[in-house]
C-alpha cells in the first residue's frame, strides 16, 4: 500500500486507464498544462499529449455533449466539470441524451463516458458549493459515484472508466487535501458496493463523500459517551448497495442518514424509505443542509452544513 | 424524394399515426445530403427525421413500425420519430430536444478525428435551433479543434409558428458561422441538385482536413409543424409553396431535360407505391413490444 493524496490517487487512476485503453481521453477546463483545477491531472498532458488531454472552453454544455457524442462513436471520454453546480449547464446532453441512449437505441448505442465533478462547500459561495447528487440519482440510466477516501477514488474512477454507461463521479473540495492508502498493484472497486467504515451496535450512520469523514468524527464523539455507531460509506449512490445497508440496519435497528445537500427529496429520504421497506421496525432520521443557499461567509456556511457535533446530536435524538 | 413523399402518405393512413413531424417539402435536403455522404459518414438530425432516416437507408417497413411504436423497427418502437437511430447505416440518431444533437455531433466528429476514420459527421438541425446557445458553443469548439463536422441547417423557415425573421437576430443564418471563420453557404434546398453540389463541396473540404463547414439549406415546410398542429401561416404563403415543392421542381427539370416522360413517371410512381405498400404490410404485421421491454437496456 502507498499513501497518496486524494488528487494523486485520481491522477494515478487516470494514467493507468489511459495507458490501458487508447480510447480514454480527458476533456475539461484547465486540465492540460495547468494540471487541473485541483491539481488532479498533473503530469497527464505531458505524458499523453494534447489530443488525449484537451482543454475546453468555459462551456459545460458543449463539453458534456462532446463527451456523449464521442462515447457513442467509440471513445471513452472523461469530462471534467470544475464545480458540480456547473453540471446544470451540461444536464441536457447528460440526461436527455447519454442516460437514454442505450434504451432508446434498443442497445445499439451506448455512452461509456464519465463526468467528473466536484461538489461541496468550502467558502466559495452559492454556486460553487452545491451537492445535487439526488437530482442525478433520479435519472434512469445514470450511475452516480461519490467516494470519500483516496483508495476508493482510485478504484472507483478506474471502474467508471471501464463502465458501459454514463457515470457521474463526484468528489469534494475538502477531500483533495486528505491522504489515504492506495494499493500498489492495479485494482478496481466494483460499482454498487458500500463500505463499512466502523463497526458499532447502537445505530448505523450512512453518508457519502466528505460527510463520511464527518460521520466518522461524529462516531468518535459518540463513542466517548458510550454510543457505538456503525458508519457505512455509500461510495455508490446509484446503484445502491441495499444489502450492506440492510445488514447493518438489521444489526443496529437505527439509521441516521447524513448528507451535505438538501434533505428534501434527498439521498437520506430515498434510503430511509428503501430501508424501511427492507428492515422491519427500523427507526430512521436524517440530517442534511438547512434549507438555504450555501453562503460565501464561513460562519454562515458552517451554520447550514452538518458537522460532527450536529451529527452526534441527531444520533442521540434518534436513540432517544 | 418520391418515396419519402409516398411513405409519409402511408404514415398518415395508419389508424393512429401519432405525433409526427413530416418532411414534406424538405425531401431535397434529406436526399441531397444522403446522396453525397456514405453510411460510413455519421449522420445526426433533429426530430424532423422521417425523410432523413429513409434517405439514409432505414428500411421503410421498419421505419413505419418504429414511428407507430411497434416492434420490428430499428429501435423496437422505443425511439419513434424523435429519436430513431440505426448505427449500421450511420444514423446516429434523431434527437427530440431542439439543438440537442449539435454538441453530440461535435463529439461524434471528435471521435472520427481521434480514430482517424476519415469520415465526415453531419448534423442536420432546424432553423429553430439557431437561436440556442448550443449552436454557438458547438461552432466555437468545432472551429477551435477543426472538427470534421458539417453543420447543415435544415431550414424550413419556421420554428412551429415563429418565422426565421421573427426568431433570429441575424440577416442570414450563415452569419452565425462567419465570426468563427467557418466557411458557410446559403443553398436553395428546393433544388436537390443544388443540395448535392453544396454538400459535395463541403464534404470534400472537410475530408481534406479543412475543418468544419456550415450550410443553410433553405426549403419549405409544405404542411403544418406537426400532425397535431394547426396551420397558422397565411393561406397565400402556404399556397405559394407549391412552386417550391422539391419533388415538382425536380420532376419539371427532368421533363425539360428529356429524361422523364409521363410513362416513365407513372411507372416510377407505381414502383414506389408498391414498395411502400409492402412497408405498410410489414408494419401492420409487426408485433407490439412486450410491455416488459419498457425497463430493458436502461
Amino acid at each position: 500500500m502507498s499513501r497518496l493524496f486524494f488528487r494523486e490517487a485520481l491522477a494515478r487512476a487516470m494514467a493507468e486507464e489511459m495507458a490501458r485503453d487508447p480510447r480514454v481521453i480527458l476533456m475539461g477546463q484547465d486540465i492540460a498544462e495547468h494540471g487541473g483545477s485541483y491539481a488532479e491531472t498533473r503530469g497527464l498532458f505531458e505524458r499523453f499529449g494534447p489530443s488525449r488531454v484537451r482543454n475546453t472552453p468555459v462551456a459545460e454544455a458543449v463539453t458534456v455533449g462532446l463527451a456523449a457524442g464521442a462515447a457513442a462513436a467509440g471513445l471513452r471520454p472523461l469530462a471534467f466539470i470544475t464545480y458540480l453546480d456547473f453540471l446544470m449547464l451540461g444536464l441536457d446532453p447528460l440526461v436527455n441524451y447519454a442516460a437514454k441512449l442505450r434504451f432508446k437505441s434498443a442497445g445499439q448505442l451506448t455512452a461509456p463516458m464519465v463526468v467528473k465533478a466536484t461538489a461541496g462547500a468550502k467558502g466559495q459561495g452559492p454556486t460553487h458549493a452545491q451537492s445535487i447528487e439526488p437530482w442525478l440519482m433520479n435519472v434512469p440510466g445514470l450511475t452516480v459515484l461519490a467516494p470519500s477516501t483516496a483508495g476508493d477514488a482510485y478504484g472507483l474512477l478506474k471502474s467508471a472508466l471501464r463502465a458501459s454507461g454514463p457515470v457521474v463521479y463526484i468528489d469534494h473540495k475538502r477531500l483533495f487535501p486528505l491522504g489515504g492508502t492506495v494499493p500498489d498493484d492495479e485494482q478496481t472497486i466494483p460499482i454498487g458496493s458500500a463500505a463499512l467504515r466502523r463497526d458499532g451496535r447502537h445505530l448505523t450512520i450512512v453518508a457519502h463523500s466528505y460527510m463520511s469523514v464527518v460521520a466518522l468524527e461524529a462516531a468518535a464523539l459518540l463513542a466517548a459517551s458510550g454510543i457505538e455507531a456503525e458508519v457505512v460509506d455509500l461510495r455508490s449512490l446509484w446503484p445502491i448497495d441495499w444489502q450492506t445497508l440492510a445488514d447493518s440496519c438489521r444489526r443496529t435497528g437505527h439509521a441516521l442518514f447524513v448528507e451535505e445537500g438538501q434533505e428534501v427529496c434527498g439521498v437520506g429520504a430515498e434510503l430511509a424509505f428503501g430501508l424501511r421497506e427492507r428492515v422491519d421496525g427500523l427507526r430512521v432520521a436524517r440530517l442534511g443542509a438547512r434549507r438555504a443557499p450555501v453562503s460565501a461567509s464561513p460562519v454562515l456556511e458552517a451554520y447550514t452544513i452538518p458537522d460532527a457535533p450536529r451529527v452526534a446530536e441527531a444520533a442521540r435524538r434518534l436513540l432517544g | 424524394m418520391l418515396e419519402l413523399r409516398v411513405f409519409e402518405q402511408a404514415l398518415l393512413r395508419q389508424p393512429k399515426p401519432g405525433f409526427q413531424l413530416l418532411s414534406r417539402g424538405q425531401e431535397a435536403t434529406a436526399v441531397g445530403v444522403c446522396t453525397v455522404l456514405a453510411a460510413s459518414d455519421p449522420l445526426l438530425c433533429s426530430g424532423r427525421s422521417i425523410g432523413i432516416a429513409l434517405a439514409r437507408g432505414v428500411p421503410a417497413g421498419g421505419l413505419l413500425a418504429e414511428l407507430i411504436g411497434k416492434d420490428g423497427g430499428p429501435n423496437r418502437g422505443r425511439a419513434g420519430r424523435a429519436h430513431v437511430s440505426m448505427p449500421s447505416v450511420g444514423l446516429y440518431g434523431a434527437h427530440g430536444v431542439v439543438a440537442g444533437n449539435l454538441s453530440v455531433a461535435a463529439g461524434v466528429a471528435l471521435a472520427q478525428q481521434q480514430l482517424q476514420s476519415g469520415a465526415v459527421t453531419c448534423c442536420l438541425f432546424g432553423d429553430g435551433a439557431c437561436g440556442a446557445g448550443a449552436l454557438h458553443e458547438t461552432l466555437n469548439v468545432a472551429a477551435l479543434w477543426r472538427l470534421p463536422l458539417l453543420l447543415a441547417c435544415d431550414n424550413n423557415g419556421y420554428a412551429v409558428s415563429t418565422s426565421v425573421r421573427d426568431g433570429l437576430g441575424v440577416e442570414r443564418i450563415v452569419d452565425f458561422a462567419l465570426p468563427f471563420g467557418i466557411p458557410a453557404r446559403t443553398v436553395d434546398a428546393t433544388d436537390v441538385d443544388a443540395v448535392v453540389d453544396a454538400v459535395a463541396e463541403a464534404a470534400a473540404a472537410i475530408r481534406a482536413g479543412g475543418g468544419p463547414r456550415f450550410l443553410d439549406l433553405r426549403s419549405v415546410r409544405l404542411g403544418p409543424h406537426s400532425t397535431l398542429t394547426k396551420e397558422e401561416r397565411p393561406a397565400e404563403e402556404v399556397e405559394s409553396f407549391a412552386q417550391s415543392d422539391p419533388l415538382r421542381v425536380y420532376e419539371n427539370r427532368l421533363r425539360q431535360q428529356g429524361l422523364l416522360d409521363d410513362a416513365a413517371w407513372s411507372a416510377m410512381q407505381a414502383r414506389v407505391q408498391a414498395r411502400i405498400a409492402q412497408a405498410e404490410r410489414f408494419a401492420a404485421d409487426a408485433p407490439w413490444p412486450d410491455p416488459a421491454e419498457a425497463v430493458l437496456d436502461v
